[in-house]
């Protein structure tokens, strides 16, 4: 047990001094995990405020025979009237988004109340014509209704004549739901992420390292039995892998707290209890504990820290791709069976925890599932180490 | 103090080590010479336990290597040829770690690494990180290693491997002193000038197998040659016209028997 401590903490102190450790491990989880999320969150709003705020720039063709329209344009804040030479000059160029053209005819049959053809024009291969053309779609409907209330009241009719019903939208996500669905999809991703991140480095300097630095045959000359050593690496990988987790998750609870997102004029809230931090952090943390082992079982293989990153790659993408499609799916209710795919399973726990709808049978597969996968790569691991044809490889 | 009993190691079928058989006791410097590839550092490592015998086994310090490999290594100090330390940390946490290892620890080992940063001539870069250590200083950091817990047998893989005369007379006298407390000391080497002035007796190793066991005088006797570099060239020749005979032989045998076949005998 001493040996195992005494391995544990060279290894330790040893990646605190690679800044390549320190950097996967420790700077980016703090700094890069809250600046990603905080940061899309907020290019996201932007976003949303700067397309709602940005007026119509729209021009009238013929707009001298339709009075009453350009008075109702006119009287909207999200157009704005211009004059143009070339109509559609003026859209290829920007200066308008989208124009009107209007029949002579228009303000008489107005009178007469016969409808009359207006053209809306737009480029639908430009964003900001087309999305200005739905706006003024939607304000020519309102001059249609505002049309109809008129004709309606001089005949002494309401207006609530011409409407058979009234679609009344409700939504049943709660803000905590809403806010849920969208950290949802990031948040696991880069615990998984980090999970393997983390200890990525150590993983690879504690096995293939010691090979290209020439140490593990010194190691192996030590009385330590190899189960003590990889007992001592597979631990120092695994705290490694789990700071980083537990890292990343404070520095992204404290970005929450001072910077909550906003989506609209609702402020979403997400369920950051203590209990719901405490369940993720003990997924997160076993994710980490079951891909230390992975990693260790993988990197011993390799002869130098190029090869070992090279056999790392694929097993990376092995890991997160499964995670990537299942969290993007935004339905997607997963099934009991996906609840034993590692990472997979942290995911839709985590996702679950934070929106509130969490299943015991599903946390309890999960922690089960997750125990039971690291205690195999642990195994793994040193059974790998007690081969000697892996170990000098030369 | 060492005794090697009928040790094979086969690679894939390929025998790296044959049947070697020898004795070296305590007191004595034991040189183990032959060759590049003549199997010298695969037999070191099994003795060492590192890798496991396909057939027969060994003794060191009367423990057993496939019975008890954790007491064999506690009582081995083994200098590999491929030296390599953990570059983030200094000299004196190199030995500190495996002096841990070894089940050394406090004070003890504090005035052991002193000891032995005294006597390998380390002080001046004892507390420096290892990544910018020349070949010398690495050696001596990794001689220090390998007798970190005072073994009864040292074995030494080219030593003075990438030393400087100076640098190397510190080993050689570190030798002779632990020949004079009664340890062994194996060393294995190239180097005919230093395992002539050094050794008590000598093992010649060619193509796996141990082709002489002597003392110099002996062996000079034997080959009538007055050094140990002609002693050694002479017996690796015979040696290998030997060999060469035999494979001749094999091969015309083999075309013998295929010729009877061929005209139906």
């Amino acid at each position: 047990m001493n040996k195992v401590f005494t391995v544990f903490k060279k290894e330790i102190l040893d990646s605190l001094r690679d800044r390549r450790t320190l950097l996967t491990a420790v700077v980016m989880p703090i700094v890069l995990m809250p600046a990603i999320m905080i940061g899309s969150v907020k290019f996201q709003e932007a976003q949303i405020t700067k397309a709602a705020e940005k007026p119509v720039l729209l021009a009238v063709e013929n707009q001298q025979s339709a009075p009453t329209l350009l008075d109702f344009l006119n009287k909207q804040k999200q157009v704005e009237l211009k004059q143009v030479e070339n109509f559609d000059q003026g859209i290829e160029a920007g200066t308008i988004n989208v124009y009107l053209n209007v029949e002579t005819d228009f303000e008489a049959n107005l009178k007469t109340q016969k409808p009359t053809e207006v053209r809306v024009v737009q480029k639908s291969s430009n964003v900001d014509s087309s999305t200005a053309y739905s706006k003024v779609i939607n304000l020519l409907q309102a001059f249609n209704q505002e049309q109809a209330r008129i004709r309606l009241s001089q005949k002494g009719l309401a207006t609530e004549t011409l409407s058979a019903l009234k679609p009344v939208s409700v939504d049943i996500a709660t803000a905590q739901e809403r806010g849920g669905f969208f950290i949802g999809l990031l948040l696991p991703m880069f615990i998984v992420v980090f999970a393997i991140a983390g200890g990525m480095y150590i993983a690879i300097d504690v096995s293939a390292g010691e090979k290209e630095r020439k140490t593990l045959e010194a190691l192996l000359l030590s009385p330590a039995s190899r189960l003590q050593l990889v007992a001592g690496k597979f631990a120092a990988v695994a705290a490694t892998a789990s700071a980083s987790i537990i890292l990343s998750m404070f520095s992204l609870y404290f970005a929450f707290k001072f910077f909550p997102p906003k989506f609209g004029t609702e402020v979403v809230e997400i369920n950051l209890t203590l209990g719901a931090i405490g369940i993720m952090l003990l997924v997160g943390v076993i994710m980490a504990i079951m891909f230390s082992g992975l990693l260790l079982s993988v990197a011993i293989f390799a002869k130098s820290y190029k090869e070992a990153q090279n056999y790392i790659t694929p097993f990376y993408l092995l890991a997160i791709l499964p995670v990537a499609i299942f969290a993007q799916l935004p339905g997607l209710k997963p099934s009991l069976g996906m609840f034993f795919i590692p990472g997979v399973n942290a995911v839709f726990v985590m996702k679950e925890v934070l929106i509130k709808t969490f299943d015991s049978a599903h946390i309890f597969i999960t922690f089960g599932s997750l125990i039971i996968y690291a205690v195999i790569a642990v195994i793994a691991a040193s059974k790998i180490y007690s081969k000697e044809g892996i170990l000098f490889r030369d | 103090m060492l005794r090697v009993k009928q040790l094979s190691k086969f690679f894939n079928g390929f025998a790296a080590v044959k049947e070697v058989s020898f004795q070296a006791n305590g007191g004595e410097i034991f040189g183990l010479l032959g060759p590049n590839g003549a199997g010298k550092t695969t037999t070191i490592r099994v003795i060492a336990t590192v890798l496991t015998p396909t057939s027969g086994t060994a003794e060191v310090a009367s423990f057993d290597i496939l019975k008890a490999p954790e007491k064999v290594r506690q009582n081995l100090g083994l200098l590999t040829s491929e030296i390599g330390l953990y570059d983030r940390f200094t000299a004196r946490e190199n030995l500190r770690y495996f002096g841990n290892l070894y089940g050394l620890a406090g004070q003890a080992l504090e005035d052991r690494i002193d000891y032995l940063v005294e006597i390998l001539d380390m002080q001046k870069f004892a507390d420096r990180r290892a990544g910018k250590f020349s070949t010398g200083m690495k050696q001596k950091v990794a001689i220090a290693r390998s007798i970190i817990h005072d073994p009864k047998v040292i074995i030494f893989d080219e030593p003075t491997a990438g030393l400087d005369v100076l640098a190397s007379q510190t080993v050689i006298d570190y030798m002779q002193t632990a020949r004079k407390e009664g340890k062994l000391v194996v060393l294995s080497t190239h180097d005919m000038a230093h395992a002539q002035k050094l050794c008590d007796r000598v093992a010649i190793m060619h193509q796996g197998k141990i082709i002489a066991v002597d003392s110099q005088a002996k062996i000079y006797q034997q080959t009538q040659a007055d050094n140990l570099e002609d002693a050694f060239l002479k017996i690796l020749g015979a040696d290998a016209a030997k060999s060469a005979l035999k494979a001749k032989e094999a091969f015309e045998l083999r075309w013998l028997s295929k010729k009877h076949k061929r005209f139906g005998l």
